[in-house]
Order: structure tokens, then sequence, then C-alpha cells
């Protein structure tokens, strides 16, 4: 998942950024307000962390931007003024939850994840369709309650796929979203890997939980045992 | 209290009655004396009429010539008389409107003098009698005394100047209703700039303007300037404070962010302890920057708060925020009810209470505000959770208020919420909840001005 991060502190900036590469997200950095618009509305961003106080163009303004442009992606407020004003303000204009300063990265990853998993209309942590569960508090994924290891990169791909259940996810999507920007798009990485995560999910093929659908891209295709 | 239109109304009566008064006096003065002075003048003619009839003979004795020229003299009880006596004041004559009446005898002066007086019949008629005694020479040095006198009754002159009283009070007493009146009515306009400004004001307390018209006489003008001047300056001034606190948090916080950034949760003891400090500092910081934004007094110049909308939205973002939760929140804000202050103090109190009970419930949450008599409000809110124990409330009210005992992340929201509703002359008070669990209430009293 492409995450966006506006923050003016660089420390708290750079070391946020530097955990949630950890967790397998590809992450944009911008250090005040215009730049942070401009990934806002100019990148495909699954995810936004934003800061309310912000030099240049307040957090406020680029979530009101950003929602008037169309964009749906989630976005997390961080604020160092905790007053409900602003964390009403924020909410208002758009954001989807707060995080007051100074906060755990436990905290912050916990949100992100709920965040991320509502988006693809999931009301728990816990992503089950068909045999298949995914913790995405755990990172474990289970088929008939056996657990799969997998590599963060696999985990990824089928956290992604898994998440949007029954969309349609093209490979250029799928590269950009899970890699970070100046990684090579062209190799047949995304093909390798979603091969691998059949062979492991499914190995004697009868689930055949991962659809091709050619020249469109790809698509979680069992059905989800809870109701969005 | 007192109105300006009242005092002038009652000095402007005031100097009207001694003026009015005066005039009266004077005017009453003058024509009463131009009356008896015509009145005096009238009788001398008689009293010169008498003296022309009257003849004495060689050997003394008095007799009138001929009657007397005005006939109210012959006429029985005119009004009108006519005496002549002698030395020894006995009546030598008195004219036939005197019959059966006793004249009284006037004060007889040196002769030759003539002596106005008042006196009075026995039946107490008013009378203005002249007299004048006479030395009549009868032969060549021989001389005898008499005394002339006519008197006429007062009733009809002292009718005349009463009639007359009558007739000034009438006239003074209408031409003072009348400027009384037109002075009342030319007050009104005077003072309507004055009013016009005491209803300004009283809709910038309510909140419907934000400052006094310019369309104000040049005298008032400067006032309404200087007290645009002094509400802006205090917005300015209660706004300027709060992004001063707010910008203080920010810089605060956001190193103690990163210092928390840089340390690992499960890391050494030694990361452990900083962690305990940051903590300890975010609270100090949270809890002496989020001091009520404006004082009591203060209040007055700003807007109340739309309780409807605010609320809203509120309830809107804390839906989102718990929207794995979703808690039933069930709202009811009742129009009567008000808060005039600072929006950002509502939103913090009860977004600190809301956001409580949805933490705590089980499912069910109600937040209520009504009003606290006429305006005012009551906001409580209540949830289906666990409840605090009667015995724990105090202590949970006192919580935060001291820092160095606090654990951290207990208590500093609603001993938040508690300094503001006090700084508002409110109150916090918790109770069971007829859902379950805790039910934190606040009353704010109504805020009026002073007038």
């Amino acid at each position: 998942m492409r995450m966006l991060i506006v923050e003016d502190d660089q420390t708290l900036r750079e070391t946020l950024a530097k955990k949630l590469k950890a967790e397998g997200f590809a992450v944009e950095e911008a250090a005040d307000g215009r730049e942070g618009k401009y990934y806002a509305l100019e990148y495909p961003i699954d995810l936004a962390i934003i800061d309310l106080g912000l030099p240049e163009v307040s957090g406020i303004e680029i979530i009101r931007e950003a929602r008037a442009a169309g964009k749906t992606f989630p976005i997390l407020i961080l604020t160092a003024r905790d007053r409900w004003q602003d964390k009403v303000d924020g909410l208002s204009a758009g954001a989807d939850d707060y995080v007051v300063k100074p906060f755990h990265f436990e905290e912050i990853n916990a949100r992100l994840s709920a965040l991320v998993r509502r988006t693809g209309g999931w009301a728990s942590s816990v992503l089950s369709a068909g045999p298949v569960t995914l913790d995405m508090s755990r990172q474990e994924l289970k088929v008939n309650d056996e657990g799969v290891e997998l590599t963060s990169f696999e985990y990824k791909i089928i956290e992604y796929l898994m998440v949007r259940a029954g969309d349609v996810i093209s490979k250029t999507e799928l590269t950009e979203r899970l890699y970070d920007q100046d990684f090579e798009r062209d190799s047949n990485v995304i093909e390798v890997f979603i091969g691998r995560l059949r062979k492991k999910l499914d190995p004697d093929n009868s689930l055949k939980p991962i659809e091709t659908l050619r020249g469109r891209g790809y698509r979680f295709a069992l059905e989800r045992n809870q109701a969005a | 209290m007192y109105s300006l239109n009242a005092r002038l109304l009652i000095s402007v009566s005031v100097l009207l009655l001694l003026f009015f008064g005066a005039t009266i006096v004077v005017l009453d003065t003058a024509f009463r004396t131009a009356g008896e002075q015509a009145r005096e003048d009238i009788l001398d003619g008689h009293l010169m009429s008498l003296l022309a009839a009257a003849e004495v003979s060689d050997d003394g004795v008095l007799t009138l010539r001929r009657d007397l020229p005005e006939p109210r003299f012959s006429t029985l009880a005119s009004g009108l008389y006519a005496a002549i006596r002698d030395d020894d004041n006995r009546v030598i004559y008195q004219s036939r409107s005197s019959l059966g009446m006793s004249i009284p005898e006037g004060t007889r002066g040196a002769p030759g003098r003539e002596a106005f007086e008042r006196l009075w019949l026995e039946d107490g008629t008013p009378l203005l009698s002249l007299t004048l005694a006479v030395q009549w020479e009868i032969a060549e040095g021989e001389l005898r005394p008499f005394v002339f006198s006519v008197a006429e009754n007062l009733d009809s002159f002292n009718a005349q100047i009463a009639g007359f009283r009558g007739q000034l009070f009438g006239w003074f007493a209408a031409v003072a209703a009348i400027m009384l009146v037109s002075i009342s009515l030319l007050l009104r306009g005077l003072l309507r700039p004055l009013r016009q400004i005491e209803t300004e004001i009283a809709e910038i307390e309510e909140g419907r303007r934000s400052s006094l018209s310019p369309e104000l006489p040049n005298e008032l003008a400067g006032v309404a300037g200087n007290l645009n001047l002094l509400i802006d300056s205090e917005r300015a001034r209660s706004e300027r404070y709060r992004n001063t606190l707010g910008n203080l948090a920010h810089s605060l916080k956001t190193p103690l962010a990163a210092m928390r950034s840089l340390t690992n949760e499960s890391g050494s003891q030694a990361e452990t302890r900083l962690n305990e400090q940051i903590d300890r500092m975010d609270e100090i910081v949270r809890y002496q920057l989020r001091k009520p934004a404006s004082s009591a007094a203060g209040n007055l110049l700003l807007a109340p708060v739309d309780l409807a909308a605010e609320t809203g939205r509120l309830v809107d973002g804390l839906r989102k925020v718990y929207r794995d939760k979703a808690p039933g929140i069930e709202v009811s804000v009742d129009p009567g009810a008000a808060f005039r202050g600072d929006t950002g103090d509502f939103l913090e109190m009860a977004g600190n209470l809301l956001d409580n009970a949805c933490k705590w419930c089980r499912g069910k949450v109600r937040l209520s505000v009504k009003p606290a008599g006429s305006g005012g409000m009551i906001l409580s809110v209540a949830d289906d959770g666990p409840g605090v124990l009667p015995e724990a409330r105090e202590a949970l009210l006192e919580r935060g208020m001291r820092l160095d005992e606090t654990t951290p992340g207990d208590g500093i929201g609603l001993a938040i919420v508690k300094d503001i509703a006090e700084s508002y002359g409110g109150h916090l008070a918790i109770q069971e909840s007829d859902l379950g669990g805790a039910q934190f209430t606040i009353t704010v009293p109504p805020q009026r001005s002073k007038t």
C-alpha cells in the first residue's frame, strides 16, 4: 500500500517513514503542506497520515482539497493541538481518524490497519473468505486453520488483494502500490509472487483463490464470510 | 438605575413649575393692583360728586343740594354706598342704597387726606372704602368738620380676580402640558440613537450582530467606534490567546512525538523510563495548555454556539472514529438551550465526555442538551458501560488536578472538562445513567449582561 506522510518535523517524519516501511508500506514523505497537497492530489495514494499544523498549506486544507478532488483514501490526522475543535474540524473536513501527539507507534499502526480494511469494507481486522483467514493485526494467514508461512512481500500482495476482495486490481496498480517509487517497474516480479502465493495457499489447486483476468489484472475470488 | 429620559423630564417639569409659578404670581399681582387702582379712581370720583352735592348752611347744617348723579346710590343694596358723618360720628347723611345698613366707619385721617381701606359689612361682605375728613368753612374763620365716605362692594371685583386667576392657571397649565409633551417627543427622537446602541449591544450579546452600526450621530460615533474597537480587540485577544497556546502545544508536542518515535516500546529499561518521562511531559502540556479559552466576563462578547450544528459535527466525527465499534449514539438538542462562549470550549467538554462514553459503552450512548432555566445549558452524556462507583466519583473529578499524582492518560480529559465548565460558572457531576453506565452532566447557567 502506498502511504503518504505529511509532517514538517524531520525526525518524526523520517522515523515514522522508516517504521512504516518496515511494516510493508510504500511511503511518500512530504515536509510541508504544499508538497503534501501535490502528493495527495497527483499520486496514487492508498492511505495518508497528515499533520494538522503544517507550514504553507494547513493539513485541513489538504484534506478538504483531496476530498473535493474525489480522493477517497483513508486519512489519519496527527495533531499536537489536541483541542476537540481541531479534531472535529479535521474529521468534518474528511479525515477518518486522529492520533494525538506524542503517540506510540503501535497506536498509529493499529489505526492504519483498521483504516486499510475499512477501505475494503471489512469491519474486523480478521479478514475471512472461504477457508482463508488473514489476521491483519498479527499478519498471519491461515487456510483451513493451518498457518501459512509468507515472506513480507507475499504478505503485502495477499493483504492488498484480500482487503479489496472481489475487486479487479491491475498489475500496474499492484506494482505502484507495493513498491517504492524508484523500484524498477517492468520486471515480472508480480507474476512470480502471485504464482508462489497460489502454490502456498492452494497446493492442490482446488480453491483457486486468486483469479487472473487477462489484460486486466488479478482478483481475490473467494466469497467473503462476513458482512461488510 | 435611572434613565436620561426620566431625568430630563423631571428637571424640565420642575423648571416649568418654578418659571410658570413666578409668572403667575407677577401677573396676578399686576392685574390685582391695576384693578384696585381703577376701583379707587372710580370711588374717588364718587366722593368728589358727593362733595359737590353737599351744601352747608350758615348755621352749620349739612344738606345735599341735589341727588347724587350715580343712580346706584339711589338703588337699595346696589353695592355702592355713601355716608357723611359729623364730628361726633353721627351719621348726617346716608345714601338710599345703604338704607337699613350700617356702613362701617373708616379711619379718619388728617383733614384733606383720602384714606382707602378694606372694611366689612356686618354680614361679612367686603368693601373698599374711601374716607375723607373735611373742615368746612361756614363763616369767616369758622370751620366745621365733616367726614365723607363712600364704599363699594368688592364682591364683583373679587369675582373678576378669581375669573382672571382661573383663566391664568388654565392657560398656563395647557401651555405647560403642551411643552412637556413636545419635550418628551423631542427627547424620544434625540435619544433614539442611544436606544439603537442599546439594542445593538443586546444583539451583539445574542450573537445576531458582530459590531455596532456606523450610522450614528457625530456625538455618539466616537463612543460606538471605541466600543467596536474594544469588542474586536477582545475577540482578537482571546483568538490570539488560543492560537498562542495552540502553537506552544504544537511546538512542545512535536518534539515529544519525535522523541517517542526514536524509542522502542519494548526496548531497554532506559527507554521505558524515557517513555514514562515523555508521557508525563505530555500530560503536563495537555493539561496546562488546555486552560479555558476565555473568562466568563469575556463571553458576553462571544456569540452563542450553534449547539445543534456543533453537536452534529462532533457526533459525525466520533461515528467515523468508532466505526468498528459502531455505538448507537442518540442525540437530542433542545433549541431552548444556549451556550454563549467559545465554540472550542463547548467542543472540548462535549468531545471529551462523548469520547469517554464511546470508549466505555457496550453499545449505547445518549447525548442530550437541554436548557438550564431560561437559556443556559445542561449537557449530559450517558452510556451503558461499566459506570463509575459512587465512592470513586469524587476522586475521578479531582484527578488530574495534581499532576504529579496522576497516572498518565487518566482523568486529564475530565479535569479539563471540569475546569472549562467552572470557568463558565457551571459544574460537572457524575451520576448513574438509566442506560446502566455512567452519566456525566455539565450544567452551565444562563449568562446575562447586567443591564
